[in-house]
């Protein structure tokens, strides 16, 4: 759970605050409980809303919507845009610092919506099913936020010109 | 002697740039995530492997969101120290006593 908190809110004590007020709220809400869904099932779905509770007390400002239209590329250059991760694996990819770096502050700007669903989906490996059975929402909904949230993600790792640094770093 | 009129032969567009339509481009760019997930039938995904292979721009795009995605299932989180986790549990188990 603290995977995820930490995944959702991308620092140590609000993910902390979020797991505390998530346990918190399946201890009061037990006996609703009917055993329908798995048990890791009902507690995303108490984390999710929790967070979205937490993050509406923190700030009043409406979440944007990403539009498809706004990821698809006008040039040549944007379309041919890469990740530098050639001929490394993802794990081997992922010691580079400024790589990871990006990854994290790429997914922690996704409006809330858009990031829990790839967090859920690509993160904690769950079934499109059961992110929308967490999230409220249809497959459909959560393969349509899932490719807008995934194409954010990698405008972002490939706009920040971490190629540069990361060559530079196997030169050297 | 008169020369031949040799007709020109029409310069073959660089392997990297668009040889057809942009539209085309945009349909597939709309199906890959699901194309990445596996969850395309048959006859579409036959299709956007066609035009994959004749298309440059699409094929380095599919591939970097598809290493996008790697990346973010291989993503570790840090984890929390015993320590962090028994004062938590403190803490939750306290709030709950109390209520």
């Amino acid at each position: 759970m603290y995977r995820f908190a930490n995944r959702l809110c991308g620092e140590t004590e609000a993910a902390k605050d979020l797991v505390q007020e998530t346990f918190l709220n399946a201890y009061r809400g037990f006996k609703t409980f009917r055993g329908d869904a798995q048990i890791s099932t009902w507690l995303y779905t108490i984390a999710a809303r929790t967070c979205l509770r937490m993050r509406r007390r923190r700030k009043g400002a409406p979440e944007r919507e990403l539009s498809l239209d706004e990821f698809i590329p006008t040039s040549e250059g944007e379309f041919r845009l890469q990740i530098p991760v050639d001929g490394l694996s993802p794990e081997e990819a992922l010691q580079n610092k400024e790589l990871r770096q990006a990854l994290d502050a790429a997914i922690d700007k996704l409006p809330e919506k858009y990031k829990m669903v790839l967090v859920l989906r690509d993160m904690e490996g769950l079934g499109a099913k059961e992110v929308g059975a967490i999230m409220g929402l249809n497959e459909r909904a959560v393969k349509s936020r899932l490719h807008r949230a995934r194409l954010f993600v990698r405008r972002e790792l490939s706009a920040r010109g971490i190629t540069d640094a990361h060559d530079h770093e196997r030169l050297t | 002697m008169a020369k031949r009129d040799v007709p020109r032969r029409r310069k073959r567009p660089a392997a990297t740039s668009h040889q057809h339509g942009k539209r085309r481009c945009l349909h597939i760019l709309r199906e890959l995530s699901a194309y990445i997930d596996d969850e395309l039938s048959g006859d579409i995904c036959q299709e956007i492997r066609r035009h994959l292979g004749a298309c440059p721009n699409c094929e380095i795009f599919v591939a970097s969101l598809r290493q996008t995605v790697s990346l973010c299932r291989h993503s570790q989180a840090p984890a929390l120290s015993s320590a962090d986790r028994a004062q938590m549990r403190e803490k939750i188990l306290e709030t709950a006593r109390a209520q």
